[in-house]
């Protein structure tokens, strides 16, 4: 066993050599370094890099598109395309058309209180779980895949490529208000003029599926259970004085969804649950790095001929820890000392940079 | 290098914004200016929410103005009576802006504000440096010594009433045009997430009739109080104070003014105003470029304010 004080006594010797050395280095030997040439190269390559900044910073496209595509994930755009599809009526026949769409919302408020749906003339089921409950959002947070895994109980399938069921898992963060604003030219100026409220906006919305949602099942039934992002209800905050036509609505609503898509945290995976065998299924889903923090519920539909069979939920918790958490909580909470520990750092960090470098010049 | 942001809430490149900062110091330790108004524009061109880049930007303020204040007043450049009234003047300015910034973030027109603000004050800014510099280096080409501003001239300034003695400005004047004029930087300070001493610094020397000797760290003195005050009143009002992320702007940039400074030697005090100037009007350019130009996305969205 290494003894405690012959360690510390190795790291003391460690920290003065280093101190030595540093102090070995002389403020003039820095200056020197910079005089004629090698300063004008430095404000010039510094020019240069300004320039490029001011005149490209915000204009390319996201790099995490690229990152996704190799994921399996759709990209954005194909998000985008399926959300402009939307402007044109859903065909729904006329006899079950007004009903249903009522029909449709409310039940889908009751059963989010109630326990997860199921159809009772199957005898299937669904259960499922995922590989982390919760996530630590720390400093070093730079996203998580998580799995969701789940088995069909009392599975009627012979093997797994028979594709009797199919499955779509949906993560979903926290419902929250948003504003969306629209631009628009006023006098030679781009300036936000119109602004919708929407109450109850998913901050994160995954899908994956066993195969393109519309090939499994009909939209009254992705209506009723908000499965999709053409399902996913977006509706204005109510008391709000707005007199937009529904058109004008849909086109905020696609706006949202589009936006979203391209901040990475709206995305959908076509083939992205895989059935192994003849009811284990799994499904891996990489929460992006800007995932709004809370809980995000993962549910899971289970479809038979595209009726719905069985549905299940899990929550996920994203949860900040370590120095993030201490840092926010603390912004929030004492958000005036928390102002007063900034000028605090500033004033040290100032005056530790000035002692720094001009130590031994006076 | 990823690091996330607690309350910018977002993850960035640790090294872009050292990078940043580093390149900004170097500028701002070059022509001896704040650099709080290239930085903030930089920040928000690449992505932190415009809020948040004005309120982390008045802490780095904070640290690259201490060392410089302090030296100041150590050789008895501060007029401490002038800077508590400039200082007075600046925290009801401060105040006043933050409330407004507040405002506006719930208006949804935060953004264009700010654009416009710095479109108008850097465009006249920049442009009257532009020409007083080039006046400059044409006289100084024909032979002519610039000529030195001639003291005691009386303007209305000095009929207002409220005079005070300013000892080592060597001043009797009114206590309004002071008090006016901090008013006005703190409260640009506020919703720019500036310093203000591209505007204090002319204003005092040419407005006031202070001596250039006290201008300088007086103007630090009055800088480093309101930044102070600014950061608490944001932190405060709108928890937009990302201490980390001023944190990693304050480690580029003193580095970065370091070497600035050694470059600033080797250029002749006009070519550095005109360099500056050029840089305020790119500035001021590119940021009535996005006011101008059809933007790409003509949506966008933000969490309701308040909505935590």
């Amino acid at each position: 066993m290494a003894d405690p004080k012959e360690f510390s006594n190795k790291f003391r010797r460690r920290l003065a050599d280093a101190n030595r050395n540093v102090r070995a280095i002389k403020p003039q030997q820095v200056r020197a370094a910079l005089t004629g040439r090698n300063a004008a190269f430095a404000l010039g390559a510094a020019i240069v890099v300004i320039l490029i900044w001011i005149f490209n910073a915000g204009r390319h496209e996201d790099p995490a598109t690229a990152v996704l595509r190799e994921t399996g994930v759709a990209p954005p755009s194909a998000i985008v395309e399926d959300m402009k599809e939307q402007q044109k009526p859903v065909a729904v026949p006329i006899e079950d058309a007004v009903p249903d769409q009522l029909e449709a919302r409310q039940p889908h408020q009751a059963a989010l209180a109630k326990k997860p749906f199921h159809n009772p003339d199957y005898q299937e089921s669904v259960e499922v779980d995922v590989s982390a409950k919760s996530v630590a959002i720390t400093a070093a947070f730079s996203g998580q895949r998580i799995v969701v895994f789940g088995a069909v109980h009392k599975s009627l399938q012979a093997s797994a490529e028979q594709g009797l069921y199919d499955v779509v898992v949906i993560l979903e963060g926290m419902k929250t208000p948003l504003i969306t604003r629209r631009k628009s030219n006023v006098a030679g100026l781009w300036i936000n003029t119109k602004s919708v409220e929407f109450a109850n906006v998913p901050s994160y919305y995954m899908i994956s599926s066993t195969r393109p949602i519309e090939e499994i099942s009909t939209p009254r039934v992705f209506d009723a259970h908000q499965i999709g992002f053409r399902h996913v209800h977006i509706e204005p905050e109510p008391g709000q004085a707005t007199k937009m036509s529904e058109a004008q609505l849909n086109t905020f609503r696609q706006a949202i969804v589009r936006l979203k898509a391209k901040e990475g945290l709206y995305q959908k995976k076509q083939t992205g649950v895989v059935f192994i065998g003849r009811s284990l299924f799994r499904t891996s889903i990489d929460l992006p790095a800007n995932v709004p923090i809370g809980t995000v519920v993962a549910r899971t539909y289970l479809f038979r001929d595209a009726e719905l069979i069985a549905e299940n939920t899990v929550k996920v918790q994203l949860e900040r820890q370590g120095v993030e958490a201490l840092l926010y909580s603390f912004a929030f909470d004492y958000p005036a000392l928390y102002g007063l520990f900034a000028v605090f750092m500033a004033v040290c960090a100032g005056l530790a940079a000035s002692a720094l470098f001009n130590r031994g010049s006076h | 290098m990823t690091l996330y942001l607690p309350i910018a809430e977002m993850p960035v490149n640790v090294l872009v914004f050292l990078g940043m900062g580093a390149a900004v110091g170097f500028l701002s330790g070059m022509f001896g200016v704040g650099g709080g108004f290239l930085m903030t524009p930089l920040l928000i061109f690449s992505g932190i929410p415009p809020a948040v880049a004005i309120g982390t930007e008045a802490a780095q303020i904070v640290a690259s103005s201490v060392s410089g204040a302090i030296a100041q007043y150590q050789r008895r450049n501060v007029d401490i009576k002038m800077g508590l009234v400039l200082l007075l003047g600046g925290i009801v300015g401060s105040v006043c802006g933050v409330q407004i910034v507040k405002e506006l973030r719930q208006l949804g027109q935060f953004e264009l504000f700010v654009s416009l603000a710095y479109v108008i004050f850097l465009g006249i800014i920049g442009a009257l440096m532009l020409i007083e510099s080039l006046n400059t280096m044409r006289k100084a080409r024909a032979g002519h010594a610039p000529s030195a501003r001639r003291p005691g001239q009386h303007s209305w300034i000095h009929g207002l009433p409220f005079k005070m003695r300013f000892h080592r400005s060597k001043l009797y004047i009114s206590a309004i045009p002071p008090l006016l004029l901090g008013g006005f930087v703190g409260f640009l300070g506020a919703i720019m997430g500036v310093g203000g001493g591209f505007i204090i610094v002319p204003a005092m020397i040419y407005l006031l009739r202070v001596p250039t000797n006290v201008v300088v760290g007086t103007s630090l003195f009055q800088i480093l109080f309101v930044t102070a005050v600014t950061t608490i009143l944001h932190a405060i009002q709108n928890y937009t104070v990302d201490i980390v992320l001023a944190l990693i702007l304050m480690i580029g940039s003193v580095i970065g003014a370091q070497f600035g400074a050694v470059a600033g030697e080797k250029l002749k005090g006009e070519q550095l105003r005109f360099l500056l100037a050029g840089l305020v009007l790119l500035v001021c350019l590119r940021v009535a470029w996005n006011l101008v130009v059809m933007p790409s996305e003509l949506y966008s969205i933000t969490s309701v304010v308040g909505g935590h």
